[in-house]
């Protein structure tokens, strides 16, 4: 159990194993945590359950842990801003500030920009791959044509960011702040975007094979001309997103809720919405070519689908098949 | 929890510096002490506990040392500073002020 609790404990301050007060904290609550299972324990409750109090009681430390990363570091470290072309390979500029620093063409592989704040910096033609910036303010970056294979950008500040022709494979995305970022021509194969913030993110022509969407209120997303095939969507709610023109063809999108969006000319053969919930939901076709849209509407799968009137009657208009359908009533 | 937490969140600094007045305690001896204390009513937890010891430590109000036990985890305990101390007794004056205010009002 000891090791239980310590993995879970190593995975949430796995960003920040580098800082010394963190660290202490880490072991602080690992003896909090070691007690408080161990009078659960006392008081008759199993292992499992045990253990499952113990993790709830830690809350939502993510903030936490960052507030006190910042405080070990000298806010007004201020850094030279023009990087281009240097090699920073894996240097530790973690908590550096560098306000439109010009990172293009440089060597950050495997760079520690750990909560540094990069507000408007520049990292065009920049190799980053695997450089950590979890928790870094990232606002208004530019990253265009730039390898950043296996960057971190856990719970990072993203908002306003441009990703641009750039490969951001296995790209961690966890918690991050993405509302008005751009990616746009991109690579996003096995990115991980849990619990990430999507406002009005933009995705334009983007790959995103084994890409994984969990726990995200997704609102006013575009996630335009893409190949989604291969991502997944779990536990997340649609608002005013639009998938127009991606490929969705197979994917499960059972038990989320979709509130106005737009699927139009998108690939939808065999998508499954069972269970899911479905309110001013357009399915226009905007090519000539609607037979294939009217063919690919009947291999959809609404079982025990909840659905709102007009998108019912719409989707009825196309053929759908609608048996186990429960109608919405009126907002 | 079924008060609303966010109220109580916001006078934490003080309860854990009202707590560590009447004696040096490490982090979980201090979530146990408002738990008890409260019937179970208000349970804090470890994120608001540490971000709240955290800044008090920051702020100087508190000071902190790693205890001597052998067997577990070392526990880090905290102690309050005379600068705490008056922290302590202003924010009393302040809350006893805002309680009057408000219970005459709502």
């Amino acid at each position: 159990m000891n090791n239980k609790l310590k993995s879970h404990l190593d995975n949430i301050f796995s960003p920040y194993t580098d800082l010394n007060n963190v660290k202490e904290l880490k072991e602080e609550l690992y003896s909090d945590l070691l007690e408080r299972f161990d009078e659960l324990k006392a008081a008759g409750m199993d292992d499992s359950t045990a253990f499952e109090q113990t993790i709830n009681s830690i809350g939502e430390i993510d903030q936490t842990l960052q507030e006190i990363a910042n405080l070990s570091r000298p806010k007004d470290k201020t850094l030279l801003t023009n990087f281009s072309a240097f090699d920073l390979k894996k240097s530790d500029l973690a908590g550096v500030m560098a306000h439109n620093g010009e990172f293009n063409a440089s060597n950050l592989r495997d760079a520690d920009f750990l909560g540094a704040d990069l507000t408007g910096s520049s990292f065009k033609a920049s190799d980053a791959r695997g450089a950590n910036f979890a928790g870094a303010n990232l606002t208004r970056c530019v990253f265009k044509a730039s390898d950043a294979k296996d960057a971190n950008f856990k719970g990072a500040n993203l908002t306003g960011c441009t990703f641009k022709v750039s490969d951001a494979r296995n790209g961690n995305f966890d918690g991050a702040n993405l509302t008005d970022c751009s990616f746009d021509t991109l690579d996003l194969t096995g990115a991980s975007f849990n619990r990430a913030i999507l406002v009005r993110t933009g995705f334009t022509k983007v790959a995103m094979k084994d890409a994984k969407f969990s726990d995200i209120a997704l609102t006013d997303v575009n996630l335009i001309m893409s190949d989604i095939r291969k991502a997944t969507f779990e536990r997340c709610s649609f608002t005013g997103v639009d998938f127009k023109y991606s490929d969705l063809a197979g994917m499960s999108l059972e038990g989320q809720t979709f509130i106005g969006v737009k699927f139009d000319g998108a690939g939808l053969k065999d998508v499954s919405f069972r269970s899911a919930t479905l309110r001013n939901v357009s399915f226009r076709s905007l090519f000539s070519v609607k037979n294939r849209c009217y063919k690919a509407i009947k291999t959809l799968c609404f079982d025990g689908a909840k659905i709102d009137k007009l998108t019912y009657a719409l989707l009825k208009s196309y053929n759908a098949v609608l048996d186990n359908v429960r109608l919405l009533d009126k907002v | 929890m079924n008060i609303n937490s966010d109220l109580i969140r916001g006078h934490i600094d003080t309860v854990i510096l009202n707590l560590l007045a009447d004696g040096d305690k490490y982090g979980y001896q201090i979530s146990k002490i408002i738990s008890s204390q409260t019937a179970g009513e208000y349970e804090i937890n470890e994120a608001t506990l540490y971000s709240s010891l955290k800044r008090l430590e920051r702020d100087k109000a508190i000071t902190s040392y790693w205890g001597d036990e052998t067997q577990g985890g070392r526990r880090k305990y905290y102690k309050i500073t005379e600068d705490g101390r008056k922290v302590l007794s202003q924010n009393k004056l302040d809350w006893e002020f805002a309680k009057k205010i408000i219970s005459k009002l709502i």
